[in-house]
């Protein structure tokens, strides 16, 4: 499945992209107080993103939480995000598809004009 | 056809030395000018990608239902020589070992009454979807041995007959597993998951044997005429999912260290005698056995299922045969008349071996392996068997499905759930699902026709058919 992302800083970008993801596994989410933190290096933005996003799913998975949004502080090699949501409701949050990973193919976030933009692919 | 893509045959083409830069290998591929229509550039591209990486035997191939994915094409098959070759988890996949079995049983549609009925229970019964956990508990130790003894861990544990082994690829265990290549993370994943069947493309699906072409090897896999059987298609669930990204991380900065130039960083790779290739096909492996015992579960509860519904014993239902579809295995070749030991990837194919090959049960040996091909869920699949062209033409290789034409977010946004489902309905195929969402982007048109896909393997060579399976009832994750 090819998602494509855009948002005006690369803080954002990453916010969306797991927006993105978790829209696509779970559907809608509301805020019910959880949060997990997620720190990250990498070599360079796009892995930088790949392994965030691997991060939340793991999460996600691991811990039956559906996560509504992120608030991300990145500089494209090291991250800080703090994530928000709610418990994993089978009543509410089987409508969407199972994600088996990140890849790699294609990510590479670019800008385009005033904005940040990339391609990511999941394996579905 | 794509551009600078040459026809070297009624179904097979090449990708010549040169197409991408630095090809050590051409690309070959199988396909009719009906299938042609569908492929995508993307899906050349990868196919000569794979050709660029170091140790490649002969050439980058793709079997008829290839199509774009990531890495390596959907459909890729490719060995590498163990000296100087590579192993890359871009060859295999996020869902290790995503396999199907098939099983007989001694109903046909005359005796197969109360099928809604048996769906509902059958939906019931197997854990299905998104955030699915299982009803059987598995501590660490259990889980230890899924993954080192694969399918023999859910028999040993009276999930199963011993006889069932037998007819597992690899008698559902790769011996090389190693658990340390699988984290704790991914073992997390894995624990509450055993017997769950996943979302997606993964379903259980009743079927009837509608037409025998091969009676010989009907008979020899146990497969009449108008029988009614059972297919389970799924894989290794979070753990191998988990397992493919903990190690594509490890590899990509591997690659760099080895100085191995990838055009596309999911192909990330390691020497296939290095510390990080053995890592991760140590852990592969693992996950493979996971997805073995996982889909013994899965065919241990349907026979529950069925042994309640309609008073079966469990020695009447038989499994034909289980094969992985996503997987990277160790294996001997004849290449250039020379028999030699190398890595075999297939992602998206099946293992074809042909008659006389090891690895095949006693009563399987003079036929040649099972090859299942699952269709969608309106259309056929198919029971193949392996030949001596697919060890000549393609690393004992074929396809291992029909193949999408369209994406799921535009078949959710074109085709409606519940039109299908009464479509298929009013067809006397029952399905069932979490929503309709998961039927629309499964409908029988987003995938190609399977009966052209397999018809492809059998011009090439490289599988024979030997009966058709229509869909009577389906369960979707």
């Amino acid at each position: 499945m090819l998602i494509r992302v855009k948002a005006a800083t690369l803080n954002d970008l990453f916010s969306e992209a797991t927006v993105a993801l978790t829209t696509v596994m779970y559907g809608d989410c509301r805020d019910a107080g959880i949060r997990r933190r997620i720190t990250l290096e990498a070599a360079d933005s796009d892995e930088l993103l790949q392994e965030f996003l691997s991060e939340v799913l793991y999460i996600s998975e691991a811990e039956n939480i559906v996560f509504c949004g992120a608030q991300v502080r990145t500089d494209g090699r090291h991250l800080s995000a703090t994530l928000t949501g709610e418990d994993f409701d089978p009543g509410r949050h089987n409508t969407g598809t199972e994600v088996k990973g990140i890849s790699y193919s294609g990510l590479s976030i670019r800008e385009e004009g005033e904005n940040y933009a990339v391609e990511l692919l999941f394996d579905v | 056809m794509i551009e600078g893509v040459i026809r070297i045959g009624e179904f097979e083409w090449e990708v010549p030395m040169g197409w991408t830069p630095g090809m050590r290998v051409p690309g070959r591929f199988f396909l009719s000018d009906v299938l042609s229509n569908t492929l995508e550039r993307g899906a050349v591209q990868q196919l000569a990608n794979v050709a660029t990486l170091p140790g490649i035997v002969k050439f980058s191939l793709a079997m008829p239902d290839i199509h774009w994915g990531y890495g390596f094409p959907i459909g890729g098959v490719a060995a590498f020589r163990l000296d100087d070759g590579v192993i890359s988890p871009g060859g295999v996949g996020f869902d290790i070992n995503c396999g199907v079995r098939l099983m007989t049983t001694p109903l046909t549609s005359a005796t197969l009454d109360r099928r809604r009925d048996l769906i509902e229970q059958l939906y019931h019964a197997i854990p299905t979807g998104v955030g699915a956990r299982s009803s059987t508990k598995v501590n660490e130790k259990e889980l230890l041995e899924m993954m080192t003894t694969g399918a023999r861990w859910a028999v040993d544990r009276g999930l199963g007959r011993p006889e069932d082994l037998v007819h597992c690829e690899e008698q559902g265990c790769m011996k090389d597993a190693d658990p340390a290549g699988v984290s704790v993370k991914a073992r997390q994943r894995g624990l509450p998951q055993g017997g769950t069947l996943g979302a997606g493309n993964h379903f259980l699906e009743i079927q009837e044997v509608k037409e025998v072409y091969d009676r010989k090897a009907a008979d020899a896999f146990g497969v009449t005429q108008g029988q009614i059987c059972v297919m389970i298609h799924c894989g290794s669930r979070g753990l191998g999912h988990q397992t493919c990204t903990d190690h594509l991380k490890i590899l990509e900065q591997a690659s760099r260290r080895y100085g191995i130039q990838l055009p596309d960083r999911q192909l990330a790779c390691a020497p296939v005698d290095s510390p990080e290739g053995r890592a991760y096909y140590g852990g592969m492996a693992a996950s493979a056995n996971y997805a073995w015992a996982n889909r013994q579960m899965i065919m241990h509860t349907t026979r529950s299922v069925l042994s309640r519904h309609y008073g079966l014993a469990y020695d009447e239902m038989v499994l034909v045969y289980d094969v992985a579809h996503n997987v990277a295995k160790f294996e001997e070749h004849i290449v250039d008349g020379k028999r030699i030991r190398v890595c075999v990837h297939r992602k998206g194919a099946t293992r074809a071996f042909g008659p006389g090959s090891p690895d095949l049960p006693a009563e399987y040996a003079s036929i040649g392996q099972p090859v299942i091909i699952p269709g969608s869920m309106g259309t056929p699949s198919y029971l193949l068997c392996g030949t001596e062209t697919a060890m000549t033409r393609s690393f004992g290789s074929t396809c291992h499905g029909a193949g999408r034409v369209l994406s799921r977010a535009q078949a959710k946004k074109t085709i409606s759930g519940r039109q299908v489902r009464d479509t298929l309905a009013g067809s006397g195929i029952i399905v069932r699902a979490p929503h309709d969402g998961a039927i629309a982007e499964e409908a029988p048109n987003v995938y190609k026709p399977s009966g052209e896909v397999v018809r492809v393997a059998e011009a090439v060579g490289i599988s024979r058919l030997v009966a058709r399976l229509e869909p009577l009832g389906v369960i979707k994750g």
